[in-house]
């Protein structure tokens, strides 16, 4: 081995075989990978470099109106300025800047840009909603020095009616973080969403569709122009109209009668169940959710003891107490337990075992009709001891208490209604005794109602057995090419024999029409009205007032109820309140003071308008 | 007069080059076609007539002149390496250039070749013997000096090119390949330990087969193979013990590229621009990742994208297949050239080009870790384009001469 270099030692046929097969392995392994890259991944990697050089800029839908059953716009639509910020454009030392002409706090700000980079770094995201002008001119003065800082047009809900209509309504919110993870691929954040009402019930037909403009970028996001001449873009498409049932009219009527209380009433179109108005007291006014809401009214919201978000109509369990009595008496006549001819005698108090059960009044000797004009406790405990709790519960059932009622609202209770596996399931076999039964003659005890139930046991028995599904959207519209979309009425046919229907009616009628009627406050002029007061017991303090009631007598236009929380008597609050309702869908006015003389010579032609309506 | 020519002007060669040079200015060209066209293309063209002038240059001095100014060459540029260090400008982390008018001159990239030819000239004198342990220890000290000079800038690409055509020159020359084998494996394990545990992994077996194949016993094999994993072993340990910080300077020294932007950005971008142009590619100039600057600094070390994107499958192939026949020919020169001196160079401007070309393709399409070296004749870069012109023109020059003793 000790021989010097010698030109034929140096690169032998051996060695230059080596270096040979070495330089064609690594053109080899280039080449693979090269084929690998350019024809088998191609489809894959070809869709990135599209992806990378297009940006797509979302154009916001209008949403839909909506609108009353007499053409009113109840939930308009109007212009609001957005601010966006594209992370990959945006110098975050301009921050503070941007943080004191938003008048915003900068952590939270930082925060929603950084959501913003996580989804994309050359995506708009929204950091501000609904600006007002000052803030928009200040934001255009400086827009010079605030790279990607941009402007979106969007839509807020305007509420040009009188009526607040909350909890039927609904309202919309940003899109929380929750929500967003189980919502389809429409939804970003900061997108608003129906979350609650009818808002939340027909979000997918309300919102419309999101259109988008295409754009080309370069490495740096900057935009050079559109994307392939904008032949992929597509325009907004704006939301469906909700055609309401609801007479906003009356609405905010009865909403301004029931302003100082808690509770509910609903009043609906008995032939086809149509909801005319549905009021929860307390209630909200809607337009602080429309555009930018104050993270202060959120909480003040939901920390309000009085619960404003609440639907009192439509989620709550309340005790019906006597506006239930009906139920009761139609098992018994159904079943032939009792005729108008069987009466019982009422000494102001029952007694079951040693425990007396009380009566408002000694009532002497009644039948089903008396008992039910007067309200006779004593009456329903005895009868309820012949009926047995079984045939109640299923006449009951007929009227679909315990179930919901299918009203186009997510927010619902079905309420109680107990039979004797119920019992049987919560107190155990045989460790109840026939004194709930009593309470349950009554509308007490183990039971839950609510006023949108209420509203359609009452249209049932005005209509004679229409059971019918509340609905609040009658028709949805398509403005584009302006056709409707009609919801069919839904409803069932009570299995009562007519003959038990018209005794209850009669009772009804002689509630409100008759001396010793506890719902005389009902009364509306030229119609007759039937009806039945409550007075629940509850263990929230005074009792709740209950009435329901529909008119006309003998062809009802509308049913309602009414339930005012810890209002006491039922025949003294709740039912002036359903006449005035009543009076004012049936004549669309109140017509009642127009009877009474004038307290002082009126001027002419006052006194001539009160002639004419009064020879109406 | 034709067959005058080309018995003493190799075609081949000067013909691929001019090629590979034109290949580059469209590419270049494509690279930088927005608001700075021109500048860069206009200077890269200039650079190309200076380079063709050189290569003119390197292919018609007398041979027996190239060999012997080799070493007073490269004690001239050892000096113009330690000059720069002190007085260069600092460009991208790394102070290896001078200032010559408007222009840059990069002295690492004309040391290359230079130190390719005073090993050459070395090895090439009758009285070196390889197997001699003060001869071979003078050769690798001959590589050494300017490789750490120019880890010093601290420029790693370029340094590692010296290291890795060590193997080539000195397995050409004759030097026992176990011994070589011996050296080379704790270095690959080394530098694959510090990239990861895969490209360890790989290391290893790499080592494991050299030593294998060039064993002439299998105990010293195996107790050099054992060598090779203690060392591997125990860069990781080291490495796996220091600060944080300090992981990172290694890390951002042995990989100064990486995630400038985040997660393999460049590497993602150019593995989008050569996929997404398929087999025909986009067409000139409608390259959307190249025209829209997705890749940084594109026209230099990721130039490969451009013919990628813009010319697909077959105009990559191109470039493969031109580079192929370039190094083939290159040692095909290498090996009939009856003198020592330039069949020895021959190969070391192969192992050169070879390198540059596997690492920089190579990363380009995600395969290497990204060390920043530019591909041969296609990159922008004024002084590695002559240098690299100088070296297809020693090709010619071997080529011509290559049946003198």
């Amino acid at each position: 081995m000790s021989s010097s270099l010698h030109p034929d030692d140096i690169g032998n046929a051996r060695r230059r075989r080596v270096l040979k097969v070495t330089l064609l392995v690594m053109l080899a392994i280039l080449s693979v990978r090269l084929y690998q890259l350019q024809l088998l991944y191609h489809t894959e990697l070809g869709k990135k470099s599209e992806e990378n050089i297009v940006r797509s800029i979302v154009k916001e839908p209008i949403r839909g109106y909506i609108v009353d059953r007499n053409g009113a716009l109840v939930a308009d639509v109007g212009p609001s300025f957005s601010v966006t910020v594209t992370p990959a454009e945006f110098d975050m030392r301009n921050l503070p800047l941007l943080a004191s002409l938003l008048g915003v706090d900068q952590g939270a700000l930082a925060d929603r840009i950084a959501k913003g980079r996580a989804y994309s770094r050359f995506a708009a995201t929204r950091v501000e909603r609904d600006i007002d002008f000052q803030t928009l001119s200040a934001l255009e003065e400086n827009l010079y020095r605030l790279p990607g800082i941009n402007f979106a047009f969007e839509s807020k809900r305007i509420y040009p009616s009188k009526a607040r209509a909350s909890h039927l309504l609904g309202y919309c919110r940003e899109i929380t973080d929750a929500q967003l993870a189980i919502a389809d691929d429409y939804y970003h954040q900061g997108d608003m969403i129906g979350s609650a009402g009818l808002e939340a019930k027909y979000e997918q037909k309300l919102r419309g569709d999101k259109g988008y403009e295409l754009l080309s970028v370069n490495a740096r996001g900057q935009i050079i122009g559109p994307f392939e001449e904008g032949k992929n873009d597509r325009d907004p498409k704006e939301g469906l109209d909700l055609l309401l049932s609801v007479d906003i009219g009356l609405q905010a009527f009865a909403e301004s009668l029931m302003t100082n209380y808690r509770g509910a009433l609903v009043a609906l179109d008995p032939s086809d169940g149509g909801i005319l108005a549905l009021v929860s007291k307390p209630d909200y006014d809607p337009s602080i959710f429309s555009g930018l809401m104050e993270p202060q009214d959120w909480v003040t919201l939901n920390a309000d003891t009085t619960h404003p978000l609440f639907n009192r109509a439509t989620m709550t369990r309340y005790p019906p107490g006597s506006t239930f009595k009906m139920v009761l008496a139609a098992a018994a006549l159904q079943n032939g337990v009792i005729d108008t001819n069987f009466r019982f005698t009422c000494r102001g108090a029952y007694t079951l075992g040693n425990r007396p059960y009380k009566d408002m009044h000694v009532h002497g000797s009644v039948n089903i009709i008396e008992a039910i004009q007067r309200s006779c406790n004593v009456f329903f405990y005895q009868l309820m001891l012949k009926v047995d709790l079984e045939p109640w519960y299923e006449v009951g059932k007929k009227f679909h208490f315990g179930d919901r009622t299918g009203i186009d609202l997510s927010e619902e209770n079905e309420g109680l209604l107990p039979n004797t596996a119920y019992f049987d399931r919560v107190f155990g076999k045989g460790r109840w005794t026939r004194g709930y039964l009593l309470s349950l003659a009554i509308g007490q005890g183990e039971i839950g109602v609510s006023p949108l139930q209420m509203a359609r046991y009452a249209a049932a028995l005005g209509t004679k057995g229409m059971v019918v599904q509340p609905y609040l959207v009658r028709a949805t519209r398509n403005r584009r090419d302006n056709t409707l979309t009609v919801t069919e009425p839904v409803h069932e046919t009570l299995d009562l024999r007519p003959e038990v229907l018209d005794i209850i009616r009669e009772g009804m009628r002689r509630v409100v029409n008759e001396q010793g009627g506890t719902g005389r406050a009902s009364k509306v002029p030229n119609v007759v009205v039937a009806g039945k007061t409550g007075t629940a017991e509850n263990p929230h303090g005074e009792d709740h007032a209950w009435y329901i009631g529909f008119a006309p007598f003998d062809d009802p236009k509308i049913a309602i109820a009414v339930m005012l929380e810890n209002e006491g008597q039922g025949g003294a609050k709740a039912a002036p309140i359903a006449g005035l309702v009543m009076e004012r869908y049936l004549h669309g006015e109140i017509i009642r003071y127009k009877y009474r003389p004038a307290p002082k010579p009126a001027p002419k032609d006052t006194a001539s308008t009160i002639t004419q309506v009064t020879a109406e | 007069m034709f067959e005058y020519f080309k018995e003493y002007l190799d075609f081949r060669v000067l013909l691929i080059t001019l090629a590979l040079v034109a290949i580059g200015l469209f590419s270049v060209y494509s690279a930088t076609f927005d608001a700075r066209a021109g500048e860069i293309f206009e200077r890269q063209l200039l650079w190309s007539g200076v380079g063709f002038l050189a290569l003119l240059g390197a292919a018609f001095v007398p041979l027996r002149t190239i060999q012997r100014l080799s070493l007073p060459l490269y004690a001239t540029t050892l000096v113009v390496l330690l000059v720069v260090l002190v007085l260069g400008r600092t460009i991208a982390g790394s102070r290896s250039w001078f200032g010559v008018g408007g222009m840059g001159i990069q002295p690492s990239e004309f040391a290359k070749v230079v130190t390719v030819l005073a090993v050459a000239s070395f090895l090439g004198r009758t009285t070196t013997t390889l197997s001699s342990r003060k001869d071979l220890a003078l050769t690798v000290g001959l590589i050494l000096l300017p490789t750490i000079l120019i880890l010093a800038q601290p420029d790693l690409g370029t340094a590692l090119v010296f290291l890795a055509i060590t193997l080539p020159l000195l397995y050409w020359a004759g030097v026992d390949i176990f011994f070589l084998a011996v050296v080379v494996s704790p270095i690959i394990v080394a530098v694959g330990a510090l990239f990861g545990t895969t490209l360890f992994v790989v290391g290893v077996a790499v080592s494991l087969v050299l030593l294998l194949v060039t064993r002439k016993n299998l105990f010293a094999a195996a107790v050099a193979f054992g060598g090779t994993i203690i060392v591997g072993l125990s860069v990781q340990f080291v490495f796996d013990r220091m600060p944080a910080y300090q992981q990172k300077r290694i890390l951002a020294f042995i990989n100064p590229e990486a995630d400038p932007l985040g997660a393999g950005y460049n590497v993602l971008q150019s593995k989008v621009a050569i996929g997404s142009g398929g087999f025909f590619g986009k067409g000139f100039l409608k390259g959307t990742q190249t025209q829209l600057n997705f890749i940084p600094e594109q026209w230099t070390d990721f130039i490969f994208c451009v013919p990628g994107e813009e010319f697909g499958f077959l105009g990559a192939s191109l470039v493969l297949v031109l580079f192929g026949l370039l190094l083939w020919r290159g040692i095909h020169i290498a090996a009939v050239s009856k003198n020592s001196f330039s069949s020895i160079a021959a190969i070391g401007i192969v192992s050169i080009l070879s390198f540059h070309v596997f690492v920089n393709i190579g990363m380009s399409m995600g395969l290497l870790p990204v060390v920043g070296i530019p591909l041969p004749y296609l990159s922008y870069g004024g002084s590695a384009l002559v240098a690299n012109m100088i070296m297809a023109g020693l090709l010619m020059n071997f080529y011509a001469n290559r049946k003198e003793h």
